[in-house]
């Protein structure tokens, strides 16, 4: 299903990224990047209504010709990015909705976890192959 | 308006989507006013009412006029009824109602059957009355024509009748009825296009249901829909046109998308075909090419959609429309597997984005501008990349030429662009690209153009990493061209963003191109920083952060002048910690472990390693202060004031009378800093820094701990500010530890003190006190003088064999730091004298120190008169006050005019501290005229065998020494009783007897001649029967007779055994208004007498009383 998810934290550094095909890595830690310029524009709080507030789902971030890239973004302001082929158009909106949820949940137990440090980049095995799970489709 | 504009850009076509209106009757009238008519309908707006709840629009309407003719009426059943003539009119001018009657009524009436025949009921009839004014009134009201047409044909159908006074004349009834024409034939003329749009409606639906039935084709259905889009456009409808080529756009993609598994899609094949032009978009109004290919379609669509948003002034939503627009684009041709030649959709996707791009420029607004840019940014990076990759598919990027091969490449790619040339000075897209394509420079140009661009939007419209990103291809870019120093400005730029938002991996794989970058510069300075990070970066690959530890160690050798750099994540610091206290004395030595990371592939091997000390005048407010020891890698962390916790806390404001007004919450929000870019380290002073002793020092990769040592020289508050690291000469300097820990070094002031002994002190006695200096952390120079001086009265002295002075100058001699010196000091005060001080000057404070010190005399002295009737007797009692025994002897008492005789007074004692001793004398005589003496006591005293003796005096007066009265008391039992018996009245008998000198000054005295006595008896013992008291008065001392008064007085003894005599007290009586009194005395008042003035006699006397016979008990 998607091809890439990420965790950035409040302060915009990553701390966990995982690449279904390790190869990519590099260009989609680029891409996830760049997105955080939009994530920014889109949690100002100037240019969103209260109900738009409570969303953490953003959408679409931005499409590249390969590649279509969504936010989602925790009270806490840790945002959660996947990035998904854009040759994939079976994949609807919902879906990837669904996707966040379940990586945010899966994070809160992360940060649940008393020997994780808040703040520090995820290096949990468990971790990674459940966020690979879900943004396989396998889950 | 928007429906001028409209028709414009159709009419540019050659479309008409007016509705056909036919007339019939007289055409020559209806020619005279036609031109005017079809130029006055779309002029202003009319109100169009649509079923289904869709909302009321406001609608410009235009008209087509035709000749009536029964053949081209439209039949029943059609769907395209907005092709055909929907509304018909009737035009006569007759005025005379025979002729109408005659001709006319028969020709409107076939014309209305014709209209019947074919269901249609949406025609007009126009009377055209030439009215010229002079013509006679209609006096009969309903005989014009127009009454009678009215009558005839739409009895109640009123509206579709209607009189109209020829425009051709000027006048004001005539523009009035003119607009009454026009509007009633835009709103019936509404009415029925209305019927024939939900006409078409439907057919379109329909239409689309039948989508999946085999033999349905997408370009018929889309020239249905497209004719739906164009009716909404004509009416000025641009929104609701754009929803119909959204509609068509997105079926389209649905098609598109669903091609691989869906079978009954064969017609899509056609699109399959291989690409040959590539035209770019034409966002001009043109028309559709028959059979088109994909990209023609798409575009065409696009072009449309542009048209329609920029009417409706929304150009930012094309330019927004635009980038997913050319994706799906590339997606569907990869999904069609459309073929065509290398480069050729670059071109087509270069073209597409700057047609937009050009339009975009053409609205120039500020807050147009504003809008878009979020959106055209990206559009610049993608025609920077897309005009990138033909420059690499054609030969044309820096250091290359292109070969037949691509030359050829690019004939053929120009020649799919086919021919778009634009005004002179303006190039259109096509000739741009075609000039980029045939030569390098241009083609450089052009593409560092685009990305410059590409990056200021970006940056403009705060999308900073973006921005990097696109700096990066141009550093490659530049890196190419052979400019490192521009590659290396855009690297750096990126590495810093990178750092920022702490995505290291990205920062260490820029930091790989900026060191080949500084290499290839051969910029040995910022080759040795890069490599340095590059070599530090822990997501690099080890081997090859080996090669550039290697390269950067090779190239440290080459350096002439030191190299700053940051600390960064090169050397991280984990903590630094603080060893001795906080506050701590001068002259100590300061120490701090500072706990370094090190993120070198291998052991580096520093020269110097230091952590400056900041001395801190005041707080500074911009810093956050740690209190206690150590700072952890928590408290280093730079800590971004947007993401800290606010401090909030409550404000209430009270009204006058103390109830509440308002309450709140209120954060100060102070830490507005910003985080430097570029932080100056040069600012740190590392020449009192804490250092390591032993050096060269070697910092192993990963944690080393290293012990820090200084001196504290100075005094003063110090902040530990920047660590610095030294390889030779590569110098990492940390910036600023934005979190500060302070140490005091305190000195110690010498202090001087003066200190008496546990004793008081003794006037007239010289005596030890103490004098204690106490030099501090600081040395004092020695010949420095520490000066003493007395008050008057006081001597003193340090040297023992030294007079006693009141002034004195001490050296301070050579003491050692914290050493404390004890000088007794003699010290002597004047006898007789209390309170004195001393003040020191020291040499090491400019303010005097006072001691005030207080003495007391070494004995003190009491005295008493005792009388035995005229004899007087002095009483000298003397008490010692001196820790030591005080050796007294000689003592001597001298009173004037009065020879004194000893009567116990020993010649020599010792009186110790706290006893008391006396020493007794006898009067001579008392004959002295005047009633008080002055008495000198004098004794000689010393405290030690070895001292001289010294005189000790005391002074007195004696008063009202000589003796008045001498009164006795005796209790006798009454008469027949020998014995005095409880209970039994006795009697007391007073006698009391003038003394006094006869002519004295006493007896002269009229106040005491008169006395008064009181019996004090105890009660328990004694009750005085009747008076207790009496007056008596004497007469002069010479007249013996009255010199001695008795009284006797009943008493009563209330219990037995040997008992002391009732106290009787005698006092001067002084009667009222006597006449030495100045004041008017109304009362008599009672003096006492002066203790010598009165000898009691009785005083110790005592009677013995026997138990009351009633016991029955004899004594």
């Amino acid at each position: 299903m998607a091809v890439c998810a990420a965790i950035v934290g409040k302060d915009n550094s990553p701390k966990f990224f995982c690449c279904i095909n390790p190869d990519e890595e590099l260009t989609f830690q680029y891409k996830v990047l760049s997105s955080l310029d939009i994530i920014e524009e889109k949690l100002n709080p100037a240019s969103k209504s209260a109900s738009e507030m409570r969303e953490l789902y953003l959408g679409q971030l931005y499409s590249l010709e390969t590649c279509k890239i969504y936010g989602y973004v925790t009270n806490t302001k840790i945002k959660f990015i996947i990035v998904v082929d854009s040759t994939n158009m079976a994949l609807r909106d919902n879906e990837i909705r669904s996707m966040f949820r379940k990586i945010h949940s899966e994070y809160a137990d992360m940060v649940s976890n008393p020997f994780y440090i808040p703040g520090e980049p995820i290096t949990s095995k468990s971790f990674d192959s459940s966020i690979k799970n879900i943004i396989t489709g396998t889950v | 308006m928007n429906g001028n504009l409209e028709q414009g850009s159709l009419n540019q076509l050659g479309i008409d989507r007016r509705p056909i209106v036919t007339c019939a009757g007289e055409l020559e009238v209806f020619s005279a006013i036609e031109e005017n008519l079809a130029h006055s309908l779309p002029k202003d707006a009319c109100e169009w009412k649509r079923s289904l709840g869709r909302p009321i629009r406001n609608v410009h309407i235009g008209a087509n006029f035709i000749p009536f003719s029964a053949v081209s009426l439209p039949k029943s059943g059609q769907w395209d009824l907005i092709r055909q003539p929907l509304f018909h009119t009737y035009w006569t001018e007759c005025s005379d109602v025979d002729v109408y009657k005659s001709t006319i009524r028969e020709d409107i009436e076939n014309w209305i059957k014709e209209l019947n025949s074919r269901e249609t009921s949406d025609w007009l009839i126009v009377v055209v009355e030439n009215y010229d004014g002079k013509k006679s009134k209609q006096l009969i009201p309903r005989t014009t024509v127009l009454d009678k047409i009215r009558n005839d044909f739409a009895l109640k159908q009123g509206d579709r009748c209607i009189s109209v006074i020829n425009p051709g004349k000027v006048e004001n009834k005539t523009a009035e009825s003119w607009r009454g024409l026009v509007g009633r034939i835009r709103h019936l003329l509404l009415v029925a296009y209305a019927k024939a749009v939900t006409r078409l409606e439907d057919h379109v639906r329909q239409q689309r249901e039948r989508r999946n039935e085999p033999g349905w084709h997408f370009m018929n259905y889309f020239m249905l829909q497209e004719e739906l889009a164009q009716v909404l456009e004509m009416l000025g409808l641009n929104d609701e046109a754009l929803v119909q080529y959204d509609e068509l756009d997105a079926l389209f993609s649905q098609f598109v998308a669903n091609f691989t598994t869906c079978d009954n899609l064969k017609w899509l094949c056609q699109f399959q075909r291989p690409l040959e032009r590539w035209h770019g978009l034409k966002l001009t109004p043109s028309l559709l090419e028959d059979n088109p290919s994909l990209l023609e379609l798409r575009a065409y669509i696009f072009s449309k959609q542009a048209q329609m948003l920029l009417l409706t002034k929304k150009v930012w939503e094309m330019a927004s429309r635009c980038i997913p627009f050319l994706h799906t684009c590339v997606r569907e041709i990869s999904i069609l597997e459309i073929t065509a030649p290398p480069g050729a959709i670059w071109c087509w996707l270069f073209l597409a984005i700057m047609e937009v791009l050009q339009i975009c420029d053409k609205f120039n607004q500020a807050d147009q501008v504003e809008e878009y840019s979020l959106h055209t940014a990206s559009l610049w990076e993608y025609a920077s990349q897309k005009i990138r990759k033909l420059g690499e598919l054609c030969g044309l990027m820096p250091q290359g030429v292109p070969t037949s091969e691509q030359l050829h490449i690019v004939v053929s790619l120009s020649a799919g662009m086919g021919d778009n040339p634009g005004p002179i000075n303006h190039p259109s897209p096509t000739d741009r690209l075609k000039e980029a394509l045939c030569s390098q420079d241009v083609f450089i140009k052009t593409y560092l153009e685009l990305a410059e661009l590409a990056m200021g939007t970006f940056k403009h419209v705060g999308r900073l990493r973006m921005a990097r990103l696109v700096g990066q291809e141009v550093a490659s870019f530049y890196l190419l061209l052979g400019e490192t120093q521009k590659a290396a400005a855009f690297l750096g730029d990126a590495v810093r963003t990178f750092e920022n938002d702490g995505w290291h991996e990205l920062a260490g794989q820029t930091q790989l191109s900026l060191a080949d970058c500084h290499k290839r510069a051969n910029d040995t300075r910022k080759y040795i920083k890069a490599c340095a990070a590059v070599s530090a970066a822990l997501e690099i690959d080890t081997l090859i952060r080996w090669t550039y530890f290697d390269e950067m160690t090779k190239y440290l050798e080459k350096l002439d002048k030191p190299l700053d750099v940051p600390l960064n994540n090169i050397l991280k610091i984990n903590s630094i910690h603080i060893l001795n206290d906080l506050i701590m004395m001068q002259d100590c030595n300061m120490e701090v472990e500072l706990l370094v990371e090190s993120n070198f592939p291998k052991e580096i091997l520093c020269t110097y390693v230091g952590i400056s000390l900041d001395k801190e005048e005041k707080k500074k407010p911009n810093f956050r202060y740690c209190s206690g020891k150590l700072l952890t890698k928590k408290d280093l962390k730079w800590q971004d004031p947007f993401l800290q916790r606010l401090k909030i806390k409550k404000t209430l404001d009270y009204k006058q009378d103390k109830q509440l007004a308002t309450s709140g919450i209120a954060c100060k929000f102070t830490q507005l800093q910003r985080k430097d870019s570029a932080p100056a380290y040069s600012k740190t002073d590392f020449n009192t820094a804490l250092e390591v002793e032993k050096l060269p020092l070697l910092l192993t990769p990963g944690i080393n701990v290293i012990r820090l040592i200084r001196k504290a020289t100075d005094v003063g508050k110090y902040c530990i500010e920047s660590v610095a690291i030294h390889i030779k000469k590569l110098r990492f300097v940390s910036q600023q530890l934005n979190a500060r820990l302070t140490i005091e070094v305190k000195e110690e002031s010498p202090s001087i003190r003066l200190y008496k002994r546990a004793a008081p002190l003794l006037s007239g006695i010289e005596q030890i006190m103490n004098l204690i200096l106490t030099i501090g952390s600081y040395q004092i120079e020695p010949k420095s003088q520490i000066k003493l001086t007395a008050s008057p009265g006081l001597t003193f002295q340090i040297e023992p064999d030294q007079p006693m002075t009141n002034y004195l100058e001490i050296d301070v001699g050579d003491k050692a730091t914290f050493s404390s010196t004890k000088m007794p000091l003699r010290v002597l005060a004047d006898l007789l004298t209390k309170d004195h001080q001393v003040t020191i000057h020291v040499p090491w404070n400019p303010k005097p120190i006072v001691v005030s010190l207080s003495f007391s005399s070494p004995m003190s002295t009491t005295w008493r008169l005792f009388t035995v009737n005229n004899r007087k007797l002095v009483q000298v009692n003397v008490v010692g006050h001196c820790l030591d025994s005080l050796i007294v002897q000689d003592p001597q008492l001298k009173i004037k005019d009065i020879p004194v005789s000893a009567i116990h007074c020993d010649s020599s004692l010792i009186i110790s501290n706290g006893l008391s001793y006396s020493f007794l004398w006898q009067l001579g005589h008392t004959n002295i005229s005047s009633n008080s003496t002055k008495a000198e006591f004098n004794v000689q005293y010393k405290l030690s065998e070895d001292d001289i003796y010294k005189t000790y005096q005391y002074y007195f007066d004696i008063t009202d020494f000589k003796t008045l009265y001498i009164m006795d008391a005796v209790v006798e039992p009454s008469k027949g009783n020998e014995f005095c018996r409880v209970g039994v009245v006795c009697h007391l008998h007073l006698t009391m007897t003038n003394v006094m000198p006869p002519g004295g000054e006493d007896d002269a005295n009229e106040e005491l001649r008169s006395v008064m006595y009181e019996v004090l008896a105890e009660q328990s013992v004694w009750a005085v029967c009747g008076r207790t008291a009496g007056v008596v008065g004497f007469a002069s001392a010479s007249d013996t007779e009255g010199s001695v008064q008795q009284v006797v007085m009943d008493v009563m003894p209330l219990t037995s055994g040997f008992l002391p005599l009732p106290l009787v007290r005698l006092s001067k009586y002084i009667p009222a208004e006597s006449i030495s009194g100045n004041k008017a005395d109304t009362h008599p008042r009672l003096e006492p007498f002066h203790s010598g003035q009165v000898y009691n006699k009785s005083k110790g006397k005592q009677v013995h009383v026997i138990a009351a016979t009633t016991d029955g008990i004899p004594t």
